[in-house]
C-alpha cells in the first residue's frame, strides 16, 4: 500500500502535502512512474537520487508547474492537482527553485516584497529574515544580478518565506555554495524546521540531507526506491552504493 | 535657428507619439514575448472614435478621455479570447492571428466611417500658436509633447515605484517564477495589455489634430514603432523611450534637411545600432533560446510512389490549359507563380526557422526590375527576369545581413521594417515606379517568337519555372546545406555550439529565398504586364505567410496547395463580398485556431492516427 510506505498516517489537517501515484510525462518520455510520498506537519522529507531521476520534476509536479498524466497532489488534503503555481502558492506553499529565480532587475528588497503575502498577521517580516540571513540587510539596496550564488540562494529561501507558507518546496539548496556558505544555509533550515515549518527538500549531498532530513525518499528512473529515517538511510551501505554513490 | 528649433519640436511631436504606441508594444513583449500587430490598429481605431465622440459631445477632451474606453474593450477581448489559447504555440501563432485582426479591423474601420481623411479639431485652448523667437509654433503641438511627457513620466513612476509595477517588472524578468510565488501572470498580462492598447488607443487620438485620421495610420505607426523597439531594446521601457524620440528627430531632421533621403534615415539609425548593439540600446542580452517551431518535415513518401504521384500530378498540370479558357488557364498560372514564392518562404520559414514578414519585397523588387526595364530602356523581359533575380538577392543578401543579427521577433520586426522600405520607395519614387498607380509595360514581351501575350504559352513557362523551383529547392533541403539549415531552425544555439556560423547559414537561406522569391515576381511580371505597390505592402507578405501556414511550413508541397487555397478563396471573396479584407482577417484567425501546422500537418495528424489503430 502506498500510503503506508509513504509515512506515518496523519490527521488530513496534519498532511501538508500528499503525492498519490503521480506520472509525469515529458512529451513521450515517461520521468515519474507511479511516486508517492507524503510531507507531514513540522517535518522535513528529504528526495534523494542521482541526476535525471526525477527529483526537480516531483518538486515542479508538487508546484503545479507541469501536470501530471494520472495520480493526485493534495494540500492540506485538498486537491490541488489541477491547480496552476499561483494558485499553490497562494495557498501557502513557498518555492525556492534549483536556479534560484531572483528577479535581476529588482532590489534585494524588492524582491522580497514584490509578492509577499499575509506580512501583517503573518510571522515574517523583514527584520526576522534580516536576522535569519544578516547578509541581505547589507544588500538591501543592490539588484538582484548583483548578489553572488550564496546570497542569490538565501534571498531565494527569504522571498519564500515572505509569502508565510506553511509548506516549503527547496530544490537543492546547497547546490554549487562555498562549505561556509552552506553552513549558514543548512543553520538556517534547521531553525525554519525547528519553528514547525514542513519542507521537501531535493538535496544532492548526503550529509546534508541527513542532518536536515526526518524521512528520506530515493528516487531512481522515476520511482521511490527506498524510504527511511536518517539512521536508517546512512546505515544502509547497498542502498548508498547502488543508487546515490556516482 | 527658429528653423531648428522648429524641428527638434516636431521632432519631440513624432517622438512622443511613437512612445504611446512602443511602450504598449515593449511591455506586452517583455512580459509574454508576445508581439501584437493589432496594436498599430488600436492607435488608429483611437483616432476614428475619437472623431465620432467628439462629433457626439462637442468636446475634444471628452474623445480623448473616453475613446480608448472601447478600444480598450476590443483589445482586452482579442487577448482573452483568442490570444491567451496560443501562448504555449510558437510566436508565428499569435502573429498571424494578430495580424487577421488588422485586416478585420480595418475593414470595420472602413465600413463605418469611410475612406476619406477625417479631421479632429484641435481643443479650444490650444488652437493657436505660441511664438517661438521670431516665428511661431502651434500650441497644439507643443500640449502633446508635454502630454506625452507627462504619460512617460506617470509610466516611469508606475513601474519604478509601486508594488503592481515591481510586479510587472519581475513579470518581465521571469514570469514563470512569478507565478510559483503567487502571482496571477495571465492576469498580470491581461492589464498589461489592456494598459498598451489605451496608450496606443491615447496616441491615435493625440495624431489626430495633426496628422488626420485614415485607413493605412495602422501600419503607419506600428513598422516606426518595431523600428524603435529594435533600437531601444525589447522589453525596455526606457528604450522605447529613448528609442521613440531618436527616431522622431531622426525622421523629423531627415525630411527638413535632405527630404531624399529622409526615408532610409531612420533605417540607418536602426542598422548602426543593430551593428553596435544588436539587442537594442537598452535591451538585455538573451541567450539563443530554442525556438518551439513545431513543424517537423513529413517523413518522405518511398521514392517511386513519390516520383508517381508527383509524375500524375505534372501530366494533370500539362493537360489542363488544354482543357478550359483562357480564364481558368490564368488563374492556374497565377497559382503557379505564388506558389513558387510561398516555397520560396517556406524554405526560409519551415526550414530555416527565420520568421519574415517582408518577403514581398523581394517578389516585388523582382517584378519592378522587369517591368521598370521594359518600358526605360526597351529590356527583352527574360533578361529583365535574370537582372530582377540578381536584385532580389542583393537586397536579400544587404537586407539580411542586418536582420540575421537577430532571431525571432525582433528577426520578423525587422524583415517587415524593411519590406516597409521597399515599399515606400515604390511608392515615392514616382518617376521611375509610377508611384500609388503603379507601372505597366505597353508591349508583351515574347518568347522563342512565341509571344506571352497567349495565355497558354504564359502558363506553360510559369509551369517550368514552378516545376524548376520545386525540384531546385527540394534538391536543396535534402542537401548538406539544407540540413544545416534545418538544424539552424531546430537549434541554433546547438549548431552554433557544434562549429557551423548559423549566421552565414541564415544569410544564405534568406539570399536563395529572395532570389527565388525575386524569380516568382519577374515572372508575375511578365505575366500580369503591371506592378504597384501594394504588391510589396506588409499585407502582401502577410499573404505569402498564411499561404505557408495555411498549407504548413516545413513542408515543401504544403505551401503549394496553401498558395492555391489561398488565392481561390481570395478571388472568390473578393467576387462576392466588398468585405473581403475581414473575411480574409476570419480566414488568418480561423487558420491558426483550427488549423495548426496547416493542411499538411492536419492531414499526417490524421494518417498517424490512422496508423495507430491498426494493430500492429
Amino acid at each position: 500500500m502506498a500510503g503506508a510506505r509513504a509515512g506515518p498516517k496523519l490527521p488530513g489537517r496534519l498532511r501538508m502535502l500528499e503525492l498519490d501515484g503521480i506520472h509525469t510525462y515529458y512529451g513521450d518520455s515517461h520521468v515519474l512512474r507511479g511516486v508517492s510520498l507524503s510531507v507531514g506537519a513540522g517535518e522535513v522529507v528529504c528526495l534523494l537520487g542521482r541526476n535525471g531521476a526525477g527529483k526537480t520534476t516531483t518538486i515542479l509536479t508538487a508546484m503545479g508547474y507541469v501536470k501530471p498524466r494520472t495520480g493526485r497532489i493534495a494540500y492540506r488534503a485538498r486537491n490541488i492537482t489541477a491547480l496552476r503555481p499561483f494558485e499553490i502558492a497562494r495557498l501557502g506553499v513557498g518555492y525556492v527553485p534549483q536556479e534560484r529565480g531572483i528577479f535581476p532587475s529588482l532590489t534585494v528588497v524588492e524582491n522580497l516584497t514584490v509578492f509577499a503575502r499575509g506580512t501583517r498577521r503573518g510571522r515574517w517580516t523583514l527584520p526576522r529574515i534580516f536576522a535569519l540571513f544578516p547578509v541581505l540587510e547589507a544588500r538591501v539596496g543592490h539588484l538582484g544580478f548583483q548578489l553572488s550564488g550564496g546570497e542569490q540562494q538565501m534571498l531565494s529561501i527569504a522571498r519564500a518565506l515572505m509569502l508565510n507558507p506553511t509548506l516549503l518546496l527547496l530544490d537543492e539548496p546547497s547546490e554549487g555554495l562555498a562549505p561556509m556558505i552552506l553552513q549558514q544555509i543548512v543553520t538556517a533550515i534547521k531553525s525554519l524546521r525547528n519553528e514547525g515549518l514542513a519542507i521537501l527538500l531535493v538535496e544532492q549531498n548526503l550529509r546534508t540531507a541527513l542532518a536536515l532530513g526526518d524521512r528520506h525518499h530515493v528516487l531512481n528512473k522515476g520511482e521511490i526506491c527506498y524510504t527511511g529515517s536518517s539512521a536508517e538511510l546512512g546505515g544502509n551501505d547497498t542502498v548508498l552504493r547502488d543508487y546515490l554513490s556516482v | 535657428m527658429e528653423f531648428f528649433l522648429e524641428q527638434i519640436l516636431n521632432g519631440l511631436v513624432y517622438g512622443v507619439l511613437l512612445f504611446l504606441t512602443a511602450a504598449g508594444l515593449s511591455l506586452i513583449f517583455g512580459l509574454m514575448n508576445v508581439v501584437s500587430l493589432a496594436h498599430g490598429s488600436f492607435f488608429m481605431m483611437g483616432g476614428y472614435v475619437a472623431y465620432s465622440l467628439y462629433r457626439l459631445t462637442g468636446s475634444f477632451w471628452a474623445a480623448l478621455l473616453l475613446a480608448p474606453v472601447p478600444i480598450v474593450a476590443a483589445g482586452v477581448a482579442m487577448e482573452v479570447i483568442f490570444l491567451r489559447p496560443l501562448y504555449r504555440r510558437g510566436h508565428l501563432d499569435q502573429v498571424l492571428l494578430t495580424f487577421g485582426f488588422t485586416f478585420i479591423f480595418l475593414d470595420a474601420v472602413q465600413t463605418i466611417w469611410g475612406r476619406d481623411v477625417l479631421a479632429l479639431p484641435p481643443p479650444a485652448v490650444f488652437d493657436g500658436v505660441v511664438a517661438l523667437g521670431t516665428g511661431v509654433f502651434s500650441s497644439y503641438r507643443l500640449f502633446l509633447i508635454g502630454f506625452g511627457l507627462a504619460i512617460a513620466l506617470l509610466l516611469w513612476l508606475f513601474l519604478d515605484r509601486s508594488q503592481l509595477g515591481a510586479r510587472v517588472r519581475a513579470g518581465v524578468d521571469d514570469a514563470a517564477m512569478a507565478g510559483g510565488l503567487g502571482c496571477n501572470i495571465s492576469a498580470l498580462f491581461t492589464a498589461i495589455f489592456g494598459a498598451g492598447v489605451a496608450l496606443a488607443a491615447l496616441g491615435g487620438v493625440a495624431a489626430g489634430p495633426i496628422f488626420g485620421i485614415y485607413p493605412g495610420e495602422d501600419a503607419e505607426i506600428l513598422i516606426p514603432a518595431f523600428i524603435v523597439i529594435v533600437v531601444g531594446g525589447m522589453g525596455s521601457l526606457r528604450g522605447a523611450f529613448v528609442g521613440s524620440l531618436l527616431i522622431g528627430e531622426a525622421d523629423t531632421f531627415g525630411n527638413a534637411y535632405m527630404p531624399q533621403l529622409a526615408l532610409f534615415l531612420i533605417y540607418l539609425v536602426m542598422a548602426i545600432v543593430l551593428l553596435v548593439r544588436p539587442q537594442g540600446l537598452f535591451g538585455i542580452k538573451h541567450g539563443l533560446a530554442a525556438s518551439p517551431s513545431g513543424s517537423t518535415p513529413a517523413a518522405p513518401l518511398p521514392s517511386r510512389r513519390a516520383l508517381a504521384i508527383g509524375l500524375i500530378g505534372v501530366a494533370a498540370l500539362v493537360i489542363y490549359p488544354l482543357l478550359v479558357a483562357d480564364y481558368q488557364r490564368s488563374l492556374v498560372t497565377e497559382l503557379l507563380i505564388f506558389a513558387i514564392v510561398a516555397m520560396s518562404l517556406d524554405l526560409l520559414l519551415g526550414f530555416t526557422g527565420l520568421m519574415s514578414l517582408g518577403h514581398a519585397a523581394f517578389f516585388g523588387l523582382g517584378a519592378y526590375v522587369v517591368i521598370v526595364l521594359g518600358t526605360f530602356f526597351d529590356f527583352n523581359a527574360w533578361f529583365g527576369v535574370a537582372l530582377g533575380i540578381g536584385a532580389a538577392a542583393l537586397a536579400a543578401l544587404v537586407i539580411g545581413y542586418f536582420c540575421v543579427r537577430a532571431s525571432g521577433i525582433p528577426f520578423l520586426m525587422l524583415t517587415l521594417a524593411f519590406s516597409q522600405l521597399v515599399y515606400s520607395v515604390a511608392l515615392k519614387w514616382r518617376d521611375v515606379t509610377g508611384g500609388s498607380d503603379g507601372i505597366g509595360l505597353a508591349v508583351k514581351p515574347s518568347l522563342f517568337g512565341f509571344t506571352l501575350s497567349n495565355s497558354l504559352t504564359m502558363y506553360f513557362v510559369a509551369l517550368f519555372f514552378f516545376v524548376l523551383c520545386f525540384l531546385g529547392l527540394r534538391r536543396l533541403v535534402s542537401s548538406p546545406l539544407g540540413r544545416v539549415f534545418i538544424g539552424i531552425r531546430e537549434n541554433e544555439a546547438r549548431m552554433l555550439a557544434i562549429g557551423y556560423a548559423t549566421r552565414r547559414y541564415k544569410l544564405a537561406s534568406f539570399t536563395i529565398g529572395g532570389a527565388v522569391a525575386g524569380l516568382a515576381g519577374g515572372l508575375y511580371a511578365v505575366f500580369n504586364g503591371f506592378i504597384s505597390p501594394d504588391a510589396v505592402y506588409w499585407s502582401a507578405s502577410g499573404d505569402i505567410l498564411i499561404m505557408v501556414m495555411l498549407g504548413g511550413a516545413g513542408t515543401l508541397l504544403g505551401p503549394v496547395f496553401g498558395a492555391a487555397a489561398f488565392l481561390l478563396m481570395k478571388n472568390l471573396v473578393s467576387t462576392y463580398s466588398e468585405h473581403w479584407l475581414a473575411i480574409i482577417g476570419v480566414v488568418f484567425v480561423a487558420c491558426v485556431l483550427f488549423f495548426p501546422g496547416g493542411f499538411w500537418g492536419t492531414l499526417r495528424q490524421v494518417r498517424i492516427m490512422t496508423r495507430e489503430k491498426v494493430p500492429a
